[in-house]
């Protein structure tokens, strides 16, 4: 049977809109939900998305890729990787599928606004197969870790985490709800798609990838790898409305859209991936730092990718860049001390040898954080566990909800950022946190997070037991020293005694 | 006499943290409950220094008997407490 060449029907197809006579242009997308800010349908008309699939490519190109991810799970099932590898590995994995599996479903939520909500009939093609990418990654990793449930209650978490009041999954539930949930189909293209896949999935996912495979974890390497081919193409969308918006007297607001999901993503991604970057894979896998990474792989790729579009960038590049040295060695020494609260177990990461690598990498790590680290070591050695766990709460940010920190020791630097607001008063952890609050008030202001809860009464009994009661965090599931404190042991030497 | 939730700032820790005080207490008893969640515990002590307590940002220290009534916080003030010679 002829079949008509691809290049002569594919434009016609991947274009294809309608005029509506049963009921208006506004009824069939309502603005709320299309977001098109006065654009006219002719204009949105002209999106171009740069990579172009059909759906016959596409479904041979995914079943290729699951039938190889899952071809290697099933090959190194009798391998049992997982009950050999580092716990600091082991971690990583638990924390990871407990933050991402459920959002990717969500994911496609979002990516199902624009296939059915966006004007431009390119996005709305493009955002199906997004819709179908996002519903297979929220299935491979909750499959994956599913097979290992046997070994611990924690790995269940890939599927409860987002489903309870964990601060962690609060603080991604707050940044997923802002960027595709709650956001018209051209802001979700812009929040989702560019300020969030576009950098930071790249970080998780090719970041992560090279780390798996240093640390022999091929299962979990091909996974993931099989995911960020999926984000690398359905990250595209943000870009062609980027470029209707500017071309279309928009540029301020594009711009502000694109500032809050990168300063938000930045913020969950520094609580999640740093820690793992540069604390929780075995010292010998590490491939580059954090902050390595970030530059190479975010700072200098959305420095160009802003440009290229005609954007600039965000006011609080500077902010950002300076906090490479700083925001996620805090969030690590929180999630760390407040260990129960995750549904991972920390690896300290803070060995003789993890010192001097933290310090080559980070120089004056040991006269700031390392301060902190001295005193929890000692205790450690002097018997002293129950003053490395806490008594009470960390200050949360109104905006990331995560803690507000700031550099400890030597360099002590911490600056609560306040606002007051109908009487109430907020706390953020930088300028950015507040400004992004600032963008819409109306939005944010009811939000109450972790210590609003806690001072309201909602959790009871008003202490830390009540907390981890309130975050559905039982004894087997409650994070504990990933290491069973080890890395403690090479400073019994210089240990002061108490 | 009632409970009042502060957000502590303390010197050499790396987070801000929840502490409850009474409007009673005064600035010295307030800078021990903020020291409990951090000295010791991430803070060296520096027994020979004595602890004050000023409002977030600013460079004057709170009288150390004053109360916390008369220093007129609003809920969940953010306080920092540094160590000092006197």
């Amino acid at each position: 049977m002829y079949k008509i060449p691809r290049e002569e029907w594919y434009d016609l197809t991947r274009a294809v809109n309608w005029t509506p006579k049963y009921v208006t242009e506004e009824e069939l997308f309502p603005e709320e939900m299309s977001g098109a800010r006065g654009i006219s349908m002719s204009t949105w008309e002209t999106y171009d998305e740069p990579y172009k699939v059909t759906y016959p490519e596409y479904v041979s190109v995914q079943r290729e890729k699951d039938s190889g991810a899952y071809s290697v799970k099933a090959a190194l099932e009798r391998d049992a990787y997982v009950d050999r590898a580092d716990p600091g590995w082991i971690s990583t994995m638990i924390a990871h599928y407990g933050a991402i599996s459920v959002n990717e479903y969500g994911a496609s939520t979002g990516e199902a606004r624009m296939a059915r909500f966006a004007k431009a009939p390119g996005n709305r093609n493009m955002a199906i197969f997004g819709a179908l990418d996002e519903n297979r990654h929220g299935q491979i990793q909750l499959y994956f870790p599913h097979a290992n449930i046997k070994r611990s209650r924690q790995w269940d978490w890939a599927h409860k985490a987002m489903h309870t009041n964990d601060w962690a999954a609060i603080a991604a539930r707050s940044f997923f709800d802002d960027i595709m949930f709650t956001r018209d189909a051209v802001a979700v293209s812009i929040m989702l798609t560019f300020g969030f896949e576009t950098g930071f999935t790249n970080m998780q996912f090719l970041g992560l990838a090279a780390d798996a495979s240093n640390a022999g974890d091929h299962t979990f390497a091909s996974l993931i790898s099989s995911v960020q081919t999926d984000e690398a193409r359905h990250a595209q969308q943000g870009g062609p409305s980027l470029k209707i918006l500017i071309a279309n007297g928009k540029k301020d607001e594009a711009q502000a859209l694109v500032d809050v999901s990168i300063w938000r993503a930045w913020k969950l991604f520094s609580v999640l991936t740093g820690p793992i970057m540069d604390y929780y894979t075995p010292l010998e896998h590490r491939q580059q730092s954090f902050k390595e990474f970030m530059v190479e792989w975010i700072i200098i790729q959305f420095e160009r990718q802003l440009a290229d579009l005609g954007l600039d960038a965000p006011w609080f590049w500077e902010d950002l860049t300076k906090g490479l040295d700083v925001t996620h060695h805090g969030m690590h020494l929180g999630v760390y001390f407040w260990r129960p609260t995750v549904w991972w177990n920390p690896a300290a990461g803070a060995s003789p040898e993890d010192r001097e690598w933290l310090e080559e990498k980070y120089p004056g790590w040991n006269k700031t954080w390392g301060k902190c680290w001295d005193v929890m070591t000692d205790n450690l050695n002097n018997g002293r566990e129950d003053l490395t766990l806490p008594e009470t709460l960390p200050y949360i940010c109104n905006m990331s909800q995560l803690p507000i920190v700031g550099t400890p020791g030597d360099g002590w630097d911490i600056k609560d950022y306040q606002l007051e607001l109908d009487g109430r008063l907020y706390h953020f952890a930088s300028e950015a946190d507040r400004w992004c609050f600032e963008q819409d008030p109306e939005r944010y202001k009811q939000h109450q997070n972790l210590i609003d809860r806690f001072l309201s009464g909602e959790i009871q009994p008003a202490d830390l037991s009540g907390a981890l009661l309130y975050m559905s965090l039982g004894p087997e599931e409650m994070g504990k020293d990933a290491h069973d404190y080890a890395w403690a042991e090479g400073f019994k030497d210089k240990t002061k005694v108490a | 006499m009632a409970v009042l939730p502060i957000c502590a700032n303390f010197e050499g820790d790396f987070v801000l943290q929840l502490v409850s005080v009474d409007t009673d207490d005064t600035m010295d008893q307030v800078a021990e409950k903020c020291a409990h969640h951090s000295v010791g515990r991430r803070v060296a002590p520096q027994p020979q220094k004595v602890m004050r307590v000023r409002l977030h940002g600013s460079n004057e220290n709170y009288p150390r008997g004053m109360k916390v009534s008369d220093a007129s916080w609003r809920a969940t003030e953010t306080v920092d407490v540094t160590f000092a010679d006197q």
